[in-house]
């Protein structure tokens, strides 16, 4: 373990959030955070998604303003406007997709918005900007070639680019000490880089302070000082890293507020007998090997795994937007053609994508038109679409899956984030469609509009659809799910099943999970 | 336990991206493809050499004679002028399509504010200043429209282009005026050591330019905007007024295009502003600036007209019908963005 540290330099407090309350319509993201990150210090910071932690980040640099709750930076209050203020005072963040402009090179990337530094008589000089960039890069270990433009570099050069570029602000700010907030780092780094990166972190740990965000509780165990744990909006606890155990960090992190109502489990129904959906074989390089499963009708299959399991690409192969390398798909003894979305959909597959704004909605078009979108054929009359059939089937739909919106003819634009996942759903319902991908189906929506979900998600497995389905967090896999399916490195580790009321719990899951 | 989880966890990340070696970044092809793709002309000047021998052969080799050559020098000019303010709002991300309707009205003023045969006005060398202003005030709207208004460039300059060449036909009544000795004359028809003088405005305004894009601070803001506009910014990029500005200075790089037009031909009229979009875009295109925005320079967009009107001479010479000739513009163009375009970045076109 590198969790070493004098308590000397803990002493001098660097960044303070006290009682920090944050709210969106109908979801309290952040309630009384408390977070203290003292100098020399890396804060590890762990949650589930949903826990707070994006939020919290967010007030951190100004991109969202608290309700309640203060903020001070080495002892002075303050209130941030935006992201560059925050770098002005010496606290940064390097973001999971990036914010660097992909055209340009890495040294022009550095100094983006800063050039006044190296203008003599209103040119800038390309060999002052060398310099400075070559110092700048030297504590992140990169060297070589800086007019490679940033699309042609690979995530960890952008990411140790980003960080010197952090460090070099603070240091034309003049603050000593900065904060730099990484969050999920190492998910697009490979095992080499991520040791890369950990020792430079280390490294520039004698000069900033640094929050680490991380779902690998491994990493944030084995490097930071001190781990604070969030759960639902909440400061669970905080502790030391040298008396961190990573089994009691998951329970933390879990909970055991688990609630069979809350996901409707009496509501769960015993899957039919028939096979509805039949894997075989199934694999895709470098994506998972071959697997092999059913789904039966009714049944909702629950795919759980870490980023790089696999569990995504594996789905996407299901629903025909990739194409695996061997292997079938059988839907009814119907084997498919697979690599066609077309021929999925026209099969019976449909799928709930994970950002319904850009792939599941037209979001231009009315509530009608997208719920109709795939049935059009039906509601044709002399070859035309009819408009008053038309009318007709999205009215039904919308008062099935309880839509809330004005009328028909509303833009789905205009709806709420629960009501424009409802009408995804309703679209699929009306097509009678046989089963159902759903990529994570209650992200971003709020807490009333989540049980709704739940109970169309009950509605569909009743009415004999088969699901695959992952989560947003695991609690809501195992409350939903009939079996779980556990991937780990593209591979089947485990199948535990999980009836009503007799679940297993989280931390038994996470044990086969990483 | 642990020990073997972060080893397992730690595979399941090496299968996508590649490995990470401090101090080398990549490898040397991709150096080249960069100095190619970012400010390299290397393919275009392969590009001109290859239509001209290709025009050399089949000229007999009189496609090379200096008369040809400078005719080519002479030609390409204006369309170069031209072609060298629009890319800058090509390489922002945007288009302009005002560039007829600009140098319609510019010729049009010109024409009465000048020594002419319909009134009495002659304002000397002052006509530079005014049609430069004519056309950056041009541009500025286009800019406002387009950042203010946040109308797609494509439709607020195309709707500029019409008004624009309306107002001119208005304000010419549609007639022809015919100049009377400009003073700019000279420089328009003359020659330095067998150059012709509006080479050489091309060629200085194309090092201006380039160096304003290489050296300043606001070239930079150019491609950081055409690279990602929302980045650039949160960076604390001020896209609004890099935009206009450089709208503004498209302008008059139109206007003054305008104005070595009317002083060529003599005479000014609405219709002198016809035909230009069309050669400039295909200028653009062919140099190598990428009409998804953030590459490509003053240099692509000149070299460019070069082998658009390199191409044109030698069809010319050649015999070509007329008709054809259009035709293989055409067929150039679309080669043209086929090959600088990444299409990949764009997911749906539209």
């Amino acid at each position: 373990m590198h969790a070493t540290q004098s308590d000397s330099a803990k002493t001098e407090l660097v960044l303070e959030l006290n009682r920090i309350t944050k709210s969106y319509p109908g979801v309290v993201a952040l309630d009384g955070v408390n977070l203290a990150v003292y100098r020399n210090e890396m804060v590890g910071l762990v949650g589930e998604n949903g826990a707070g932690k994006s939020t919290l980040m967010k007030i951190l640099i100004g991109v969202v303003q608290p309700d309640q709750g203060a903020y001070r930076i080495r002892g002075e209050p303050v209130r941030l406007k935006d992201p560059g203020h925050a770098i002005r005072l010496g606290v940064g963040m390097v973001f999971q997709e990036g914010s660097l402009i992909p055209n340009l090179s890495i040294m022009e990337n550095l100094f983006l918005c800063h050039e006044t530094e190296f203008e003599k008589f209103g040119l800038l000089s390309k060999r002052a900007m060398r310099d400075a960039a070559e110092a700048a890069l030297a504590p992140v270990k990169v060297f070589g070639d800086l007019d490679l433009s940033i699309a042609e570099t690979t995530p960890a050069v952008r990411q140790m680019v980003e960080i010197a570029r952090l460090l070099w602000l603070s240091r034309l700010y003049r603050q000593k000490n900065p904060v730099l907030i990484l969050d999920e780092p190492t998910t697009v780094l490979t095992e080499h880089e991520r040791e890369t990166l950990f020792s430079i972190l280390h490294e520039i740990r004698n000069q900033a302070s640094i929050i680490l965000i991380s779902h690998r509780l491994q990493e944030i165990v084995e490097n930071s000082d001190r781990i604070v744990v969030l759960k639902d909006g909440k400061n669970v606890t905080e502790f030391s890293a040298q008396n961190a155990r990573i089994p009691e960090i998951e329970n933390l992190m879990v909970g055991h507020t688990f609630s069979a109502d809350r996901y409707r489990e009496a509501e769960q129904i015993e899957p039919r007998a028939e096979v509805l959906l039949n894997v075989q074989n199934l694999s895709k390089r470098p994506g998972f090997e071959p697997i092999s499963f059913t789904v039966r009708a009714g049944e909702i299959l629950s795919l759980v795994g870490l980023v790089g399991s696999g569990k995504e690409q594996l789905c996407r192969c299901i629903t025909g937007l990739e194409k695996p390398d061997t292997g079938s798909v059988t839907i009814d003894q119907k084997r498919l053609a697979t690599g066609s979305p077309s021929e999925a959909v026209r099969s019976g597959i449909g799928q709930i994508p994970i950002d319904r704004r850009s792939d599941g909605l037209a979001l231009g078009m009315t509530v009608a038109e997208n719920v109709n979108l795939l049935v059009l054929d039906r509601l044709k009359t002399a070859g035309l679409v009819n408009p008053i059939q038309e009318k007709k089937n999205a009215l039904q739909w919308i008062k099935e899956c309880r839509i809330k919106t004005p009328s028909s003819s509303t833009l789905c634009a205009n709806l709420s984030g629960g009501n424009q996942q409802k009408t995804v759903i309703a679209k699929w319902l009306t097509s009678q469609v046989r089963f159902l991908v759903l990529d994570h189906p209650t992200r971003g929506v709020d807490v009333g509009a989540k049980e709704e979900i739940y109970r169309l998600i009950r509605q569909l497995a009743t009415d004999g659809i088969g699901m695959i389905i992952m989560c947003d967090t695991l609690e809501e896999d195992i409350g939903l799910c009939s079996r779980m399916l556990i991937m780990k490195d593209g591979r089947l580790v485990r199948e535990i099943s999980c009836p009503p009321l007799q679940k297993p719990g989280p931390s038994e899951i996470i044990g086969s999970m990483v | 336990m642990e020990k073997e989880s972060a080893s397992t966890m730690q595979k399941s990340v090496t299968l996508k991206s590649p490995e990470y070696v401090p101090g080398r970044l990549a490898p040397s092809f991709k150096k080249a493809h960069q100095w190619i793709r970012r400010s390299g002309v290397s393919g275009q000047l392969l590009c001109l050499i290859l239509v001209m021998a290709f025009f050399a052969i089949g000229t007999g080799g009189k496609y090379l004679s200096w008369a040809n050559l400078q005719v080519i020098l002479n030609l390409a000019a204006i369309p170069a002028i031209i072609a060298i303010g629009l890319h800058q709002v090509v390489v922002l991300g945007g288009i302009d399509l005002s560039v007829e309707g600009v140098v319609a009205l510019c010729v049009v003023v010109v024409g009465l504010l000048a020594h002419n045969q319909f009134n009495s006005n002659n304002v000397g060398l002052w006509i530079i200043p005014i049609t430069l202003l004519m056309g950056g005030i041009a541009g500025t709207i286009n800019g406002l429209l387009n950042t203010k208004l946040r109308i797609p460039s494509f439709i607020s300059t195309l709707g500029m282009s019409w008004v624009l060449w309306g107002l001119a036909v208005f304000v010419s009544k549609g007639q022809t005026i015919p100049l009377i000795d400009n003073p700019l004359s000279g420089i328009v028809n003359g020659s330095l050591f067998g150059i012709p003088d509006l080479t050489i405005v091309a060629l200085v305004l194309l090092i201006v330019i380039q160096v304003v894009q290489d050296r300043t601070r606001f070239g930079r803001y150019l491609y950081a905007i055409g690279g990602d506009e929302l980045l650039s910014a949160q960076a604390g990029v001020k896209v609004d007024r890099t935009k206009i500005l450089v709208f503004a200075i498209a302008g008059m790089f139109y206007g003054l295009a305008a104005l070595f037009l009317a002083v060529r031909l003599s005479s000014a009229q609405a219709i002198t502003g016809n035909n230009l979009l069309f050669p400039a875009i295909t200028a653009i295109a062919v140099g190598g600036v990428a009409l998804t925005g953030g590459i490509g320079g003053a240099k692509n967009a000149a070299l460019g007209a070069l082998i658009v009107t390199a191409l044109n001479d030698g069809l010319i010479l050649m015999d070509v019908n007329p008709y054809a000739q259009e035709a293989v513009n055409g067929v150039v163009l679309v080669i043209a963005v086929a090959l600088t375009i990444d299409r990949k970045k764009l997911g749906f076109i539209k």
